[in-house]
């Protein structure tokens, strides 16, 4: 039998900024030196980017612009390069983030509230689901597609980049809705609620940070994939940024380095704007504590 | 009574059902159809393409015999082993441990470069990758500074080069998933330890690693298998050259099935990584499970 | 803050899915659509200029018909991979689209293409094409499933200036592997920083590792790929040490560009666009087309390049006969198999191939002319200095075995001689590696020793 699982494990996300570990004085010269070298090391990569975007005679090297200007990105920003890739990048994206937030949601529920023998090997089903390497099954999936005719179409496309990012999102929302005390939602059945509308006008409100950080997170890894729609979606039309950006590369990559630079650039800017929304709600995790821990 | 019970334990279940139904024809299927195709001669062109035969075993035969197969295999292990599980999972632990010694505002800082290479388009990443390392790219330039000869480090050291460029873009995931874990740490334990005379090394290593061990075997599972299937970065970096010295089990496959048009070989490999990835899987699971009651 | 933000998001992505259903699907249902799906590159426009004047010339002549065109963006190895997983689904299959030749018998095997001959036997203009080349359009049943739009030959471009600062004899004619090495030689002994003569490897430029090195080497040893009188691929053959033998000294001695440039797929970019106007290189093996990226109107137009350019056959192995050996591709025009409208997208076909249309594209692409009328006009004819030394070869020109295993062949080839650039494996290593590769794709009773 089931029983609703009494009050809410850890809040994740919510526990940061714990006092100071000792010997924060002591050891923070050097602990700023190592970092500061360290995250020199990471940003390295991006100077070329960003030097190269602003250089209209740029090359694979990186080098102060000697006259910086925006040609290459008054070059990319047209409707075929630009515009029209990163609509069906949006669209590729929020779809996904969309279906992926309505079917984790819906599975959460159950998997938060009832207790069942069925959960545990659930879980640990859809943990090992989040580990399938996609690049595997496209070959297959390539084939369910032309089967199925579903070849060359944004929604079906859709539909396969959430069921990849499903695991990842059911993990996370179980354990965000864990986290929404029971009694609160006990309080509404009492007044007559049923265990829908006490899901929505309780518990889904409650969730709303974390399920924003869900959306945002499927968002980003949907907006960011280049080899499903590469395989999957076949015309011109229909490309996300990410592959027509590919098929640049391969064209202009030996010619156009500055314009390459600033087509990426363009590309990636709303996922880090996104990404510094949550980032800024919720503290630096990503709330990816409550993604992670078991 | 018993049966009443049931239904009622089914009904409630039946929002996972979406869910559910999306996996199993997404993921579940085609993960048999790739079993299933090993086993033929499927072909992108020629004449097994629409009417694919029967072949058995042949296509693992095949694989045993290619000289290819076992380097790539190795490439594999090499690539995971140097960038997930040591790469990334060490340096992201060793990240959030400074950032908590460090000045605020210098974890803020640092924690945003690091995460930035990780929230970029992987298509993007990857050239990013690919110029610095290319012939006349930044490192080349920066290590020039010293005197130090160009080198061709995509063609001379593809592997060292994309398992750099594969911890630069993934170590943010550990770093986020230890800062998280290390908040989680009780102060008080650290502090008694410290009282005790136990220096920072000790309590790292006595304290506070075994109270985040399951985060840690969490954490190196998933950037185990995401690293398993990384495919992009090394297809923009170096396609799997020179002379396949890059070729890991994904470009592999990728090689065979579209690019040779050869799909029951092509997904032959695939199925040997996915089942690479139930071993792993499976065994951290295991790993999780023992320390839960 | 947060909750602010994830209900703009949530409202944004309401939006975009509303926006969304309303952007039109496939477009005119009723009306009828062609579908065509060819190549189109930065440095390859000439394909689209053809079908956007077809397009027109086509819907003015068939009201209610509309063209959709697909260009594709993408070298040819992409293209080839783009097409084959679009034509795999009938959903996806273009009706009428660009192939090449090589992949012809594997695609008809296949069932991608539509037999064509009872509409070639009512095309009036279809006795205009050359004989050789309508070959290249047939499949084992002996039927045609594809129209040529051109051919190519291959030869050795130099330039000039490199070569008279080097104090070669001009014009340049090989007579043997030895006389190109020694050549070389001379040229990087004259002026270090020069790339002498280049001949690409590897796996990244795909066929062009083939057509344009390869196989000149291997067709003058005397050897070959294929035994067309018994069926079978050749195998052990010295032919195949030796040429790998030949890419090892080139490579080895510096006198072909670094094996790391040969193995980015865009290097003959640099080959055509920045060495050879640069005077930066002495020689490379290239096909009859190089004028056009550098005609007027080209990629990388470079006036002046009709005098500091010259062409020169490749030699055989030792001068043996026939003295020079090229190699042939080209491309066609073909139907998809399940197209809807056959007889359209036929018609469609006919229209880009006219005569007009043909000449056009033959002269903007440089290709060598299948059909009479075109050869015969005279602006084709004064296209280029060149056109009368590369349109000689197709005396001695060579084409590929038109198998279905073919493609995978080629690419075993061309693993092979990555193999011996790089060094990781030395020519006879490399051609052992080959053999067992061939017996693994073609079985081993379908090889021959030679």
């Amino acid at each position: 039998m089931t029983i609703p699982k009494q009050a809410a494990r850890r809040r994740p996300g919510r526990q940061l900024r714990r006092r100071p570990a000792p010997g924060h004085t002591r050891g923070s010269a050097w602990a700023d030196g190592a970092l500061l070298l360290i995250g020199a090391c990471f940003l390295l990569p991006l100077l070329w980017l960003v030097l190269g975007s602003l250089d209209p005679a740029a090359g694979h090297g990186t080098k102060v612009p000697q006259q910086p200007g925006l040609e290459n990105f008054a070059a990319v920003l047209t409707p075929e390069l630009l515009f029209r890739p990163l609509w069906n990048s949006l669209l590729l994206s929020a779809g996904t983030g969309m279906v992926t937030l309505a079917a984790a949601v819906l599975a959460a529920y159950p998997l938060s509230r009832y207790r069942s023998r069925f959960n545990t090997p659930f879980m640990y089903g859809i943990l090992f689901g989040t580990c399938l390497p996609v690049t595997a099954i496209m070959v297959p999936v390539y084939g369910l597609f032309v089967q199925l005719r579903l070849l060359d179409s944004l929604p079906a496309t859709v539909l396969f980049l959430a069921a990849t990012s499903l695991p990842m999102a059911i993990w996370m929302t179980r354990n965000f809705m864990d986290a929404v005390p029971l009694a609160l939602e006990e309080a509404a059945w009492v007044d007559g609620a049923s265990r829908l509308a006490a899901l929505r006008s309780i518990v889904l409100p409650l969730m709303r940070p974390g399920l924003g950080v869900v959306f945002i997170f499927v968002f980003i890894q949907a907006w960011g994939n280049f080899f499903v729609p590469f395989v999957l979606l076949l015309s011109e039309a229909r490309q996300p940024a990410a592959v027509s950006i590919f098929s640049f590369f391969g064209q202009h990559g030996a010619v156009a380095y500055g314009q390459l630079a600033a087509f990426s650039i363009l590309y990636s800017i709303p996922v880090l704007a996104l990404y510094v929304i949550v980032a800024r709600g919720s503290g630096n995790a990503l709330a990816l504590a409550g993604a992670v821990r078991g | 009574m018993a049966a009443n019970h049931r239904t009622r334990q089914l009904l409630r279940y039946l929002p996972v059902l979406p869910a559910v139904l999306l996996l199993l024809v997404f993921l579940a299927g085609p993960v048999l159809w790739a079993f299933h195709s090993s086993l033929t001669n499927a072909g992108l062109t020629g004449r097994y393409a629409r009417n694919p035969e029967w072949v058995g075993l042949q296509n693992y035969q095949r694989l045993l015999q290619d000289p290819v197969f076992p380097l790539s295999l190795a490439l594999t292990v090499l690539f995971v082993a140097g960038s997930a599980i040591v790469g990334q999972n060490v340096l992201g632990l060793a990240l959030a441990v400074l950032m908590r010694r460090a000045r605020p505002v210098v974890s803020a800082t640092v924690g945003t470069a690091v995460v930035a290479a990780w929230v970029l388009p992987e298509i993007v990443a990857a050239f990013a990758a690919y110029a610095f390392f290319s012939r006349d790219g930044t490192l080349n330039q920066l290590l020039g500074q010293f005197g130090a000869a160009e080198t061709d480090w995509l063609y001379t050291v593809p592997m060292a080069a994309v398992i750099l460029a594969n911890i630069w873009r993934g170590t943010a995931f550990s770093m986020l998933v230890y800062r998280a874990a290390l908040d989680g740490v009780p102060a008080e334990l650290t502090e008694a330890a410290h009282m005790d005379g136990a220096g920072p090394w000790q309590r790292l290593a006595f304290i506070t690693l075994p109270v985040i061990r399951g985060s840690i075997a969490t954490n190196l599972m998933l950037v185990t298998l995401q690293t398993l299937a990384v495919f992009t970065l090394i297809w923009v970096m170096t396609a799997g050259g020179p002379a396949n010295g890059s070729t890991t089990l994904p470009v592999l496959a990728y090689q065979e099935a579209f690019k040779f048009g050869d799909i029951g070989y092509g997904t032959a490999v695939a199925s040997v990584l996915i089942l690479i990835g139930a071993v792993f899987g499976a065994a951290y699971l295991r790993l999780l499970r023992e320390r839960k009651p | 803050m947060l909750r602010r933000a994830s209900k703009t998001v949530s409202l944004l992505a309401a939006a975009v899915l509303a926006l969304a259903a309303c952007t039109p699907g496939n477009p005119a249902e009723g009306n009828k659509t062609i579908k065509v799906a060819y190549q189109k590159t930065d440095s390859f426009t000439a394909l689209d200029t053809m079908f956007q004047d077809a397009k027109k010339e086509f819907e003015a002549a068939n009201q209610g018909v509309t063209v959709e065109l697909q260009p594709i963006q993408g070298n040819d190895d992409d293209y080839g991979t783009k097409l084959a997983l679009a034509l795999r689904s009938p959903s996806t299959a273009p009706d009428v689209f660009y192939e090449d030749t090589f992949k012809v018998r594997s695609d008809v095997d296949a069932g991608y293409l539509l037999n064509l001959d009872g509409r070639l036997a009512g095309w009036g203009e279809w006795d205009k094409f050359d004989d050789a080349a309508k070959e290249a359009g047939k499949a084992d049943d002996g039927g045609t499933y594809a129209v040529p739009l051109g051919t190519d030959t291959r030869a050795i471009w130099y330039n000039r200036k490199v070569f008279e600062a080097a104090g070669v004899a001009l014009p340049w004619r090989p007579s043997s592997w030895q006389d190109i090495l020694d050549t070389a030689r001379k040229i990087k002994a004259a002026s270090p920083d020069v790339i002498p003569f280049n001949m690409y490897a590897g796996k990244g430029t795909g066929e062009g590792t083939v057509m344009q090195g390869f196989y000149e080497l291997l067709y003058g040893t005397g050897a070959g790929l294929y035994d067309p009188d018994s069926k079978k691929w050749v195998v052990g053959s010295t032919g195949f040490k030796d040429s790998l033998t030949f890419l090892k000294t080139l490579y080895s001695e510096n006198l072909a560009v670094a094996p790391a440039e040969a193995l980015d797929p865009n290097v003959w970019k640099k080959v055509f666009g920045e060495w050879f106007p640069k005077a930066k290189l002495g020689a490379a093996v290239e096909g009859s087309y190089a004028p056009s990226f550098w005609q007027d109107g080209g990629s990388y137009a470079w006036p002046g390049y009709e005098q500091e350019m010259g062409v020169a056959p490749f030699p055989t192995q030792n001068g043996g006969a026939p003295g020079a050996v090229s190699m042939s591709g080209g491309w066609t025009l073909a139907v998809g198999a399940e197209t809807k409208q056959p007889d359209l997208a036929f018609n469609f076909l006919t229209t880009a191939l006219n005569a007009k249309n043909s000449l056009a594209f033959t002269v903007a692409s440089s290709q060598i002319a299948v059909r009479s009328d075109v050869a015969a006009d005279p602006s084709y004819q004064s296209a280029n200095p060149f056109v009368k030394d590369v349109s000689g070869l197709v005396a001695v020109t060579r084409f590929r075995p038109a198998t279905s295993d073919y493609p995978r062949i080629s690419a075993a080839v061309q693993e092979a001689t990555e193999a011996v650039i790089t060094g990781s494996r030395t020519p006879e290593q490399a051609a052992a590696d080959y053999d067992t590769a061939v017996a693994g794709i073609v079985g081993g009773d379908k090889t021959i020793r030679k």
